[in-house]
């Protein structure tokens, strides 16, 4: 081994631990520094727990909802091509490339109050802003490309003479879905969706403004605890930050598995 | 008749035909709603009183302060993240080392971990209550840290797969024939990674320019010093300025699509020069 490589390894382990592995341990130290005690108090404030539930029930709407739209379009822009998903195509991935501010502001635009369909929109008893769906519709926004951006280059790299196989032995569109098509891209899917949890789960600069920051009311996990640095009460914030903390790097362990599922099979059929 | 001939009747095609159009104009509904429509308010926002308007927003004092400060920041950022990110992505590919799996995994927590959590940690870690005593809050030092922790991840992932796919034999071919170690680098490993480089640093430059929570606590969001594009747009939208708001992220979405576009065409042509 030459002196360069070790000069390298060094330099790269010391920038990353500084830069990632300092920060993810400090986390850690901090929620437990009062003991298991304080922390479990802690779990059990009113705040936080109404935060979670409402992160849960958030996650629980967005998520699925992107997982359809993510794989329909996928099979619409792949296998069935034309002008029209070319532009869809370069449109599903914009969200990426906007701030989380930008998001939440866009969305004020049309559906507050004073917004374009604001005022019908409350005449009908609808309230979208400061609510649960402009929550909803903040976290679809941000998360909207995650499981396309997986899908649909494999989709491409497969070719669809399975398909066409399946569909002259007489199989229906529903059958060739669910026994071909579906299976094929089941990890790639996997993959999107734990990305689509984990951003919907942290988005904080959207849905800080399409939700109007209520306590108890449309606060979600990622509010509460800026609400609770910006109030100094940090002990509280640090322990939400660690309950986040650890579903991201559960998070992550799913991603990983679903890369190494996915490369296998990619093995497999090569 | 076998069991699945039903499928072959006329109206069952017709119906799956109009299955997949109904599936087709919902797609199409769902991304009206909730980004094609919600963009064009936004442009109609910023423009809706004119040019004039539009530009008085955009050039006022404390505008240009945010959106030199959130340039400067997140190319400072990108441009540490485009050396670190190749260093990386090198010692994961061509070392081994006990704890490499660690090294790699912990690359990709920045996407994982919501930026708000990042926030609050490197505001406590660097903030006036510092463990180590370094207090970089309301400063553009504070700012560029936050930004190169959410933009570590996109260098190193675009450049992983290249290196990992690099054949040695013009490497090799190069050392046998006398070249120096660095040299070999210089004039053709790092060439093939270009794009790669240029592709990731421009996702992260596009990511930075818009970041927010884990900027918005480190840096006290102080008007003309250490307030960035999306917390001075943050403070117009709250304080009901909408047409400010949207001449400002109007003009931060330009200058973010410009740098992406910039990016991706120059790793083509550097790819395709290669080629």
């Amino acid at each position: 081994m030459t002196r360069s490589t070790l000069t390298l390894r060094t330099l790269v382990i010391g920038y990353v631990g500084l830069l990632v592995g300092l920060p993810l341990v400090f986390v850690f130290q901090q929620a437990f520094i009062h003991g298991l005690g304080a922390f479990w108090t802690a779990m059990r404030d009113q705040g936080m727990d109404h935060a979670i539930f409402l992160t849960a029930l958030v996650a629980l709407v967005a998520v699925p909802l992107n997982v359809i739209f993510g794989v329909g379009a996928s099979l619409w822009i792949v296998r069935h091509p034309s002008r029209f998903t070319r532009v869809l195509d370069t449109i599903i991935d914009v969200p990426l490339a906007i701030s989380p501010i930008i998001v939440g502001l866009v969305l004020e635009l049309v559906y507050a109050q004073g917004g374009w369909f604001g005022s019908t929109l409350a005449k009908l008893g609808w309230q979208i802003m400061f609510s649960f769906p402009g929550i909803v519709m903040a976290s679809i926004f941000v998360s909207l490309p995650l499981v396309s951006r997986q899908v649909i280059p494999l989709l491409r790299e497969l070719g669809d003479h399975q398909e066409k196989t399946a569909s002259t032995l007489g199989a229906g569109p529903i059958r060739i879905f669910f026994t071909i098509t579906l299976r094929s891209i089941t990890w790639a899917t996997a993959y999107g969706v734990s990305l689509t949890l984990a951003r919907v789960i942290g988005e904080y600069g959207a849905v800080l403004i399409v939700s109007g920051n209520i306590a108890l009311v449309t606060q979600t996990l990622t509010l509460d605890i800026g609400a609770n640095f910006d109030n100094f009460n940090t002990y509280q914030g640090f322990v939400g930050a660690v309950l986040l903390a650890l579903t991201s790097i559960v998070l992550l362990l799913i991603l990983g598995v679903a890369r190494h599922r996915e490369r296998k099979r990619n093995e497999y059929l090569a | 008749m076998p069991p699945d001939a039903w499928r072959h009747f006329r109206g069952v095609r017709a119906a799956s035909a109009l299955g997949r159009g109904s599936a087709k104009s919902l797609a199409v509904t769902y991304l009206s709603l909730l980004v094609l429509i919600p963009l064009a308010a936004l442009v109609t926002n910023a423009f809706n009183k004119g040019l004039g308007s539009f530009w008085h927003a955009v050039t006022q004092q404390e505008s240009l302060d945010a959106l030199r400060l959130t340039l400067l920041c997140s190319f400072i950022a990108s441009a540490v993240n485009a050396v670190a990110g190749l260093a990386t992505a090198w010692v994961l590919v061509r070392d081994r080392f006990p704890g490499q799996a660690i090294l790699n995994a912990i690359i990709d927590l920045p996407f994982a971990l919501p930026t708000v959590v990042a926030g609050v940690i490197f505001y406590t870690l660097y903030g006036p209550l510092s463990p180590f005593h370094v207090n970089i809050t309301g400063t553009w030092i504070g700012v560029t840290v936050a930004i190169m922790f959410v933009t570590l991840p996109f260098t190193v992932r675009s450049v992983q797969p290249v290196l990992e796919s690099f054949t040695f034999s013009a490497e090799s071919a190069a050392a046998t024939l006398g070249a120096s170690p660095a040299r070999v680098f210089r004039t053709i490993t790092l060439p093939a990674l270009m794009p790669a480089i240029l592709t990731g640093t421009g996702l992260a430059f596009a990511r930075a320019i818009g970041e927010y929570g884990s900027v918005v606590f480190i840096s006290n969001n102080l008007p003309y010093r250490s307030e960035v594009a999306s917390s001075y747009i943050y403070s117009l939208a709250v304080s009901d300025q909408t047409n400010s708001a949207a001449s400002v992220a109007v003009a931060l979405l330009i200058i973010a699509l410009a740098l992406l576009i910039f990016f991706n065409v120059t790793a083509q042509r550097l790819a395709r020069h290669r080629a």
